[in-house]
């Protein structure tokens, strides 16, 4: 098995070290959308940047058609995408009065008007909704070397950023109001990142789908969260069980003949689950007994 | 040597929008005082705390801090309750050292300070506890130490004994005595509880219909002012009363 990986590694390389790249900027900015309690918001934000593909494609055909301009162009799209997952994360994570909207309903509406408007956009296009219906379903066989390159230097930025300021961003996460009171500006930190999500999954979206995205955004996260004593560790841990289960994801589908996007995201889900359940029997044996007399 | 003056607020008037919640409020809180804030709900104890905090502007009016305290690196922050997400796991010593944002500590100072400022609350060799198997009473010292870990002058809090068991209650509030009287810590806090407050205090602003009565605990705690502001008679009322026939949390 581990044999035939390396063999195909000469073919496919760009593309397992691409996808084991996004699993880990993802999983490392996905601990702090988890301390957030803001899951929804990362899928809200991953099809947003769908929405920038469809916006991107469709303009192409409105204005470049029978040409071949920059407008239909690849790394326009990917700006398009990037740009409205920016947008979306900027929108959903913004602080709001409790007088408006909550963040739960803003994000919801970002995430259908996304989803249904990338299709609408697109529905009169043939190659366009095909190209729509491989990001909803993820595949990460476009990815080239430019990409890995790419995704080198976000997660090598991310953890340069989280290893400075983890414990402003952690505490801009889980208690914003105190953070706020000890002088933190979290109007402009929120920008930053919003900025970040929004380029992160962007660039994620454009070269793995929605579906490796949004799980390598959370399920890493949640894992850590499930079997950590501390959120700081959880940074460590997350990109720890993203790569490593990639690594697996990636060898397994090479070997049954599988795409390794959707089984990396099943066996994150099996990992969370496993997860589940021995945090569940480590608290029932922590629990206290009572001894009667 | 007189004690320094800390904050000094000088017709300072609060609100959101164009909504005014408090009208020309003056105030001096000097070193070493212990500072309660009493007055119904929606008086504006909790926004002129915002004010001091530096979370709201004022309208009209100035609030000046002490020049060491204009960064805020020396003002502690004890919330009611912090806004938490109860699944995430984390230690007293994680939630404490979360405290020290915005300051410049190396490994060995922050540990200085964690023990330092959980040994204040009583809580020390905990560090390693799971915060969330904590009682409520020591969730809330934690808050404190969260807040002690910066050492500050000036600890700012906002009804830190809401929702607390008689018992846990007079245990927090022992340690902010202590804190007051024996460190000399000035100490800001909002309450509705004014046995404790008649008790600790050793001044009282209390919040009716936009304004405030500041000064000390015997010249404001008068059976005239609780009376018009609370709308009962109460018994006697000083630094020495009988506190069985003091209003308490939820009775006036």
């Amino acid at each position: 098995m581990i044999a035939e990986f390396i063999d195909s590694w000469g073919l496919f390389g760009q593309i397992y070290l691409s996808g084991w790249l996004i699993a880990l900027l993802l999983s490392m900015i996905g601990v702090l959308v988890i301390a957030k309690d803001q899951i929804f918001l990362s899928a809200a934000v991953s099809q947003a940047s769908t929405l920038g593909i469809a916006l991107g494609m469709w303009a192409g055909v409105l204005i470049g058609a029978g040409t071949d301009t920059w407008i239909r162009s690849d790394a326009f799209l990917s700006v398009m995408a990037v740009l409205l997952a920016v947008i979306a994360a900027l929108v959903t994570s913004r602080e709001r009065s409790p007088y408006t909207e909550s963040p739960e309903a803003v994000t919801g509406w970002v995430f259908l008007v996304s989803a249904s408007g990338s299709i609408l956009l697109l529905a009169h296009s043939p190659h366009g909704l095909a190209e729509i219906y491989r990001l909803l379903s993820s595949s990460l066989i476009g990815a080239a070397w430019e990409d890995v390159w790419l995704f080198a230097l976000l997660s090598g930025v991310t953890a340069l950023m989280l290893g400075l300021f983890h414990r402003r961003l952690l505490l801009l996460a889980i208690d914003p109001a105190m953070a706020r009171a000890m002088g933190t500006r979290i109007g402009t930190w929120g920008i930053v990142q919003g900025i970040w999500l929004g380029l992160a999954a962007g660039l994620a979206m454009r070269v793995s789908g929605l579906l490796y995205t949004f799980g390598c955004l959370v399920l890493p996260a949640l894992v850590a969260k499930s079997i950590c004593r501390e959120i700081r560790t959880m940074f460590m841990v997350a990109p720890l069980v993203a790569v490593s289960v990639g690594v697996l994801g990636f060898v397994l589908a090479n070997y049954y003949d599988f795409p390794p996007a959707q089984m990396t995201v099943v066996l994150l889900c099996l990992a969370l689950a496993l997860a589940w359940f021995v945090r569940s029997r480590r608290r029932r044996t922590q629990r206290p007994r009572i001894v009667r007399p | 040597m007189p004690a320094r003056t800390l904050l000094e607020a000088r017709e300072l008037c609060l609100g959101y929008g164009s909504g005014l919640i408090l009208e020309a409020v003056s105030l001096t809180v000097k070193e070493g005082e212990f500072w309660f804030l009493l007055g119904q709900n929606g008086t504006g104890k909790s926004t002129l705390v915002k004010a001091i905090l530096g979370l709201l502007q004022p309208q009209s009016g100035v609030i000046r801090l002490h020049a060491d305290l204009k960064d805020r690196r020396q003002v502690g922050f004890v919330p009611q309750q912090p806004e938490i997400n109860p699944t995430l796991p984390t230690t007293v010593r994680e939630f404490v050292t979360l405290g020290l944002v915005g300051i410049h500590s190396r490994p060995r100072d922050t540990a200085q300070r964690l023990s330092g400022a959980l040994e204040r609350v009583g809580l020390l060799g905990m560090e390693r506890q799971d915060y969330w198997s904590l009682s409520a009473g020591q969730r809330q010292r934690v808050l404190v130490a969260r807040a002690l870990a910066r050492h500050p002058r000036l600890l700012v809090m906002d009804e830190p004994t809401a929702g607390l068991d008689p018992t846990a209650e007079s245990t927090l509030m022992g340690y902010l005595d202590t804190l007051n009287r024996v460190e000399g810590l000035t100490i800001f806090c909002v309450s509705h509880d004014l046995a404790t407050a008649a008790r600790r205090a050793s001044h009282i602003a209390l919040f009716d219909a936009g304004r405030i009565l500041a000064g000390s605990t015997k010249d404001v705690l008068t059976q005239d002012n609780l009376q018009r502001i609370y709308g009962v008679v109460v018994g006697p009322v000083s630094q020495e009363m009988d506190l069985q026939h003091a209003p308490t949390r939820g009775h006036y």
